[in-house]
């Protein structure tokens, strides 16, 4: 198990949510709103006058097979554009009930 | 959820409500009546008492004074007058504007009871009159006739009054100017007294010989009858056999003693047409008809009604309201149309795409027929008004639909899908939306509280824009952003063909854009001299304000005219008749654009109130009506007409007052402007020596005065009989019993009525006219006392003629004096001064009270409104503002465009020569919303750019430059959104036009200057703002150090 954490522009979650039914990704924690700053390009999402965008955030647990295929599509989501933005980061998960 | 959110997840429903919203307008529409000005309740009251047989003295010793006593202590009264005249005193009561007169009419009604118990005995009840559009006629019919005019009232009143008080909506119908008919019973004085007979008895025997009496009930066998005794005459012949004496040999006959003639009365009006004589018809409406359909069903009617008539009598229509409504509405409607044609164009010019321009587009019939729904629902009519504000607003609908479209545009460009960007585009600039919204709201709003004459036609307007723009914005909020996700595609080819056309706009948009980037750099370098420059410039142009002349409402061409010209007073009605014979046949032939001319002269009827009142009458008045072909037909404006028809009264020395009005109306606001010079003095003579100096003044070196009137008529001569009360006591005769012998035989005395065909004529018994010609004839009527013992005037009483005032005008309770000055094509304010500097040079006595006024001072009144307006809109634009930006300073330098839209406005105004007047100054204060929008544009954008991290210089740059586009297309939609207004000659459009002038010269001017002075200035303010938090940063850091170190 894996938990992947996706911050992305608002207008990315259709889609996003389409990748986990493809995937068969079935749970996950979602944050509607979210504010950010990227490190390298990326703009501020403040939700406020001026940087109105705002991101929202997924972090959900995957079996490890599935990780690389779900980065993948995400990057593909993000290359299409790039001005929008998404980021993804996994970590592994020690124990879970 | 919010609520474009939802617009745009669920189209259905939203393009449904729309729909809906559509529907009920365009019901609402078709439910509509058309009007030309909203119904509007007058502040007047006027309370007529009769008194008669009084003379104006009489009058306003013991009527007028009386009950103004009573009546100045009424609530919210503003100013009283009155007028007293023989046989009566007309009170007018002028109450502050937004009084509840129907709580005021009670209240004076309480007060005239109060008094009543003190006026004389003669006195007859006070009747209170309000007025209201209703009383202004729909339609005038003139009728001509030949033959049949001794008939002519009873025709008109059974076949035409009749029918046309059948037509639903038609509140009355009277009919003037045609002979009525009486029958006479003229005695001869010298046989009376040698029956000894008096005129009372011969009243009184015919009185009793013309009844009918019920005689009660009979019963015959098993049935009841009612019994009558008929005595009423058949025929008026029967009157002449009355047997007024028997003697035991003979009897006399009242054909011995007397004519008895069945005829029309000797004194009456007489009415021209076209220089044939004939009645005219007048017809009003009821409250709340609707003025067009009844015209229309009037102008049915009348060909039906004409087959009835006897074949000399001819109707036709001399007045009809309807036309210059329908021809207002027409011509609005097609200003409407242009504005909606122009606003379209500059969307397409600036987006280049169809789909974009189809969905902003869209916003303005909906915003609009959204409007028809509240004009229904608060009962309001299609006017003159109303239409007015569709085209005031039709520019400014689709800015908030601008901002929004453009913001999801450049959000779908960066590559969102076109329903996020919808969502998030408009999420964006929902509150900037929301608050230039609010800021034009703020401008509409407080014109809904003006009251006065300008509040008659800005009530509606507020009203109408404030909704129109609220429900452009619920669309720009709702169905925009949804039209958008559902039509906008992400990467929209363009076609080849489309690239030859619109390539080249394009090129011109982008060299603007750099044009602009280039200047705004270069003012940047020179910020001082920047600032000084436009200050200059505005100094320049309010000194250049200060010679601009001001008017109040602009004079209107309504193809009207309307005037009095009177002779010298006592003149015979025979020569007024010649006269107006003659100037009517030279008018007739020199103007082509005549259409018809009516002209009234003679006496009214006494028991006519109305014409007594309402207008002058007189042996020696003309009355006239003209009516010119409409406008597109004719090259001369009414104006232009007066002034020449004006010119050719100079040949008829006989005429001593001329008085023109082009409009039909005058004073009131809305006809021809006047300054009213009041002089206040009670000593006739003095007052009207001051008058005629002040007049003859004025004439001679004021520029401009047209006609200039003096409001007292000249005395006229009276004989006065004065009874000797001690020779009367002796006689045993009371005078009241005097004074009634004598009115009784030259007045007459109406004995009883004549029935024919269910009309009733007054029989009169009076003296034949030649025996009553002369002082003597009066001095020799017989006055019998109680033992019928005859005694001649003469003999106790003394006949004298002296000079009496024809009527006496008090304003709040003082005897004045009025000079009317007209001046049709000057501005008021040159008139005023001219008027002043006259003034100063003459000696006013210490008792005279002098008061420029009229028109004149409506319009300071209203001005002062005005000014109080405009202060409050800036005040609540400046708090929309300052709440939007959460800032003191932003607001304020928003605000700079405000001194130079008052440049443009002063400019505007100056370069077209048009006086300043009340729509003028409202669109000035209308500007106060629009300008600022651009400001806020702009302001708000650099704001971003800062707020993002861009140093000032980089973010008033790239802010000015990215926003150019959107400030230039929201400006040139309601700047040529205007232009059909200003520049289209419809009938009414002169009221319109400084508003449309002022609007264009204003934004124009100050979105050029916003463009330049706004960044400039900002940058000032932002550099103070930044030095301050560099300060502010570095001793926070600072402070943290000091705290490591420690």
């Amino acid at each position: 198990m894996k938990a992947v954490f996706i911050s992305f522009n608002q207008a990315l979650r259709e889609d996003i949510i389409l990748v986990f039914d493809e995937l068969g990704i079935k749970g996950f924690s979602f944050w509607e709103e979210t504010q950010g700053r990227g490190s390298h390009t990326g703009e501020s999402h403040f939700g406020n006058h001026a940087w109105p965008t705002l991101n929202s955030s997924i972090l959900t647990m995957v079996d490890a097979d599935k990780v690389d295929t779900l980065l993948d599509l995400l990057h593909g989501l993000d290359k299409r554009n790039e001005l929008l933005g998404l980021r993804a980061f996994v970590w592994n998960i020690e124990k879970s009930i | 959820m919010s609520i474009y959110a939802t617009a745009v997840k669920k189209p259905i429903t939203t393009l449904l409500c729309f729909v809906a919203v559509i529907v009920f307008g365009l019901y609402s529409l078709s439910k509509l009546s058309i009007d030309l000005l909203p119904d509007f309740e007058s502040n007047q009251l006027m309370i007529m008492t009769p008194y008669p047989g009084a003379n104006a003295s009489d009058v306003e010793t013991n009527v007028t004074r009386l009950m103004e006593d009573g009546l100045n202590t009424v609530d919210d009264l503003k100013e009283l007058s009155s007028k007293s005249m023989e046989n009566f005193s007309v009170i007018t009561l002028e109450y502050e504007w937004g009084t509840d007169l129907d709580v005021a009419v009670n209240d004076v009604r309480d007060k005239l009871d109060m008094y009543r118990s003190q006026l004389p005995d003669g006195a007859g009840q006070p009747t209170i009159f309000r007025f209201s559009t209703n009383m202004i006629p729909v339609v005038i019919l003139s009728v001509e006739s030949k033959e049949s005019l001794p008939a002519l009232y009873k025709i008109l009143d059974d076949r035409v009054a009749n029918a046309l008080n059948r037509i639903n909506g038609v509140g009355s119908v009277s009919i003037s100017g045609a002979p009525q008919r009486i029958v006479e019973v003229n005695l001869d004085p010298k046989k009376l007294e040698a029956y000894n007979l008096s005129i009372e008895q011969i009243g009184q025997i015919i009185s009793s010989e013309n009844m009918n009496l019920p005689g009660g009930r009979l019963d015959i066998g098993s049935d009841t009858y009612s019994l009558r005794v008929q005595g009423e005459f058949i025929e008026s012949d029967e009157i002449k056999d009355i047997i007024v004496l028997a003697n035991q040999d003979r009897a006399v006959k009242l054909s011995d003693i007397a004519e008895v003639k069945d005829t029309s009365r000797d004194k009456i009006e007489e009415s021209y047409t076209n220089g044939i004589q004939g009645a005219s018809i007048v017809i009003l409406k009821q409250s709340g008809a609707n003025t067009v359909e009844i015209a229309d069903k009037v102008k049915a009617a009348l060909p039906e009604i004409q087959k009835n008539l006897p074949p000399d009598v001819k109707i036709s229509i001399l007045m009809d309201t309807s036309d210059s409504i329908k021809n207002s509405i027409a011509g609005l409607t097609s200003t409407v149309f242009y504005a909606f044609l122009f606003v379209v164009l500059v969307v397409i010019f600036f987006l280049g795409r169809w789909r974009a321009t189809f969905i902003i587009v869209l916003t303005i019939p909906v915003s609009l027929v959204a409007s028809f729904v509240y004009l229904l629902a608060s009962d309001n009519t299609l006017n003159v008004i109303t239409l007015s504000s569709l085209s005031i607003a039709i520019g400014m609908v689709v800015d908030d639909a601008i901002v929004v479209l453009e913001n999801i545009t450049s959000h779908i460009e960066r590559g969102s899908p076109p329903k996020q960007a919808a969502i998030y585009g408009t999420n964006e600039v929902g509150v900037a939306v929301i608050a230039t919204t609010l800021t034009v709201a703020a401008v509409f709003f407080p014109l809904t509280l003006v009251t006065g004459m300008a509040g008659l036609m800005f009530k509606p307007l507020g009203w109408m824009v404030t909704i129109i723009i609220c429900f452009s914005t619920i669309a720009a909020l709702t169905l925009t952003p949804m039209l958008c996700s559902q039509l906008l595609k992400q990467d929209p080819g363009r076609s080849k063909m489309f690239m030859i056309l619109y390539g080249p706009i394009e090129k011109i948009l982008d060299w603007l854009d750099n044009f602009y980037e280039r200047t705004l750099r270069l003012v940047l370098r020179r910020r001082l001299i920047t600032i000084t420059g436009a200050v200059l410039l505005f100094i320049i142009s309010l000194v250049m304000g200060k010679s601009l002349a001001t008017e109040f409402f602009p004079p209107s061409d309504n193809a009207q005219m309307s005037g009095v010209l009177k002779l010298e007073t006592g003149t015979r009605v025979e020569i007024t008749k010649e006269t107006a014979k003659r100037i009517a046949e030279l008018w007739k032939e020199k103007y082509p654009e005549i259409e018809a001319l009516n002209y009234t002269l003679g006496t009214a009827d006494d028991d006519n109130i109305f014409a007594v009142v309402m207008q002058d009458n007189g042996d020696h008045i003309i009355n006239l009506n003209a009516r010119f072909s409409s406008m597109g037909k004719r090259d001369r404006s009414i104006f232009q007409l007066t002034d020449s028809m004006r010119a050719d009264l100079a040949q008829f020395p006989e005429l001593k007052t001329i008085e023109l009005n082009p409009g039909g109306r005058k004073g009131g606001g809305m006809g021809i402007p006047t300054v009213d010079v009041e002089i206040y003095g009670y000593d006739f003579d003095r007052t009207n020596a001051f008058a005629q100096d002040l007049k003859r003044r004025v004439e001679q070196n004021v520029q401009g005065a047209a006609d200039v009137l003096i409001s007292r008529e000249d005395f006229k001569p009276e004989y006065q009989v004065v009874f000797d009360r001690k020779k009367l006591a002796i006689q045993g005769i009371p005078h009241s019993t005097a004074a009634q012998y004598v009115r009784n035989r030259i007045n007459g005395l109406t004995a009883s009525k004549f029935r024919e065909d269910g009309d009733e004529y007054d029989i009169v018994v009076r003296y034949g006219k030649k025996h009553r010609e002369s002082i003597e004839d009066i001095e020799n009527i017989i006055v019998y006392n109680s033992q019928g013992k005859g005694v001649k005037v003469k003999e106790i009483a003394d006949v004298k003629e002296v000079m009496s005032p024809p009527s006496i005008e008090r304003k709040n309770r003082e005897r004045f004096v009025t000079l009317s000055i007209s001046a049709p094509s000057t501005p008021l304010s040159e008139v005023v001064a001219g008027v002043n500097s006259e003034l100063k040079q003459m000696d006013i006595p210490a008792d005279f009270g002098i008061k420029v006024g009229g028109s004149f001072e409506d319009q300071q009144e209203s001005f002062a409104d005005l000014g109080v307006l405009l202060l409050m809109v800036i005040l609540l634009v400046y708090i929309v503002m300052a709440s939007q930006f959460e800032s003191f300073s932003a607001p304020f330098i928003i605000m700079l465009s405000l001194p130079f839209a008052l440049t443009g406005v002063i400019l505007s105004l100056f370069i077209t020569n048009t006086p300043l007047g009340i729509t003028a100054a409202i669109g000035a204060i209308m500007l106060v919303g629009i300008v600022v929008k651009n400001g806020i544009v702009l302001v708000d954008f650099i704001n971003l750019n800062r707020e993002r991290g861009d140093e000032t210089f980089k973010a008033v740059i790239s802010g000015g430059k990215s926003r150019l586009r959107p400030v230039l297309m929201t400006t040139a939609t309601t700047l040529l959104g205007m232009i059909p207004m200003a520049v289209m000659p419809t009938e009414g459009s002169e009221m319109w036009r400084p508003m449309a002038i002022v609007i264009i010269g204003g934004l124009a001017f100050s979105t050029m200057l916003t463009l330049l002075v706004v960044p400039v200035v900002y940058t000032f303010f932002s550099q103070r703002d930044e030095k301050k938090k560099a300060r502010k940063a570095a001793a926070e850091i600072a402070l943290l150090e000091s705290l490591k170190s420690k």
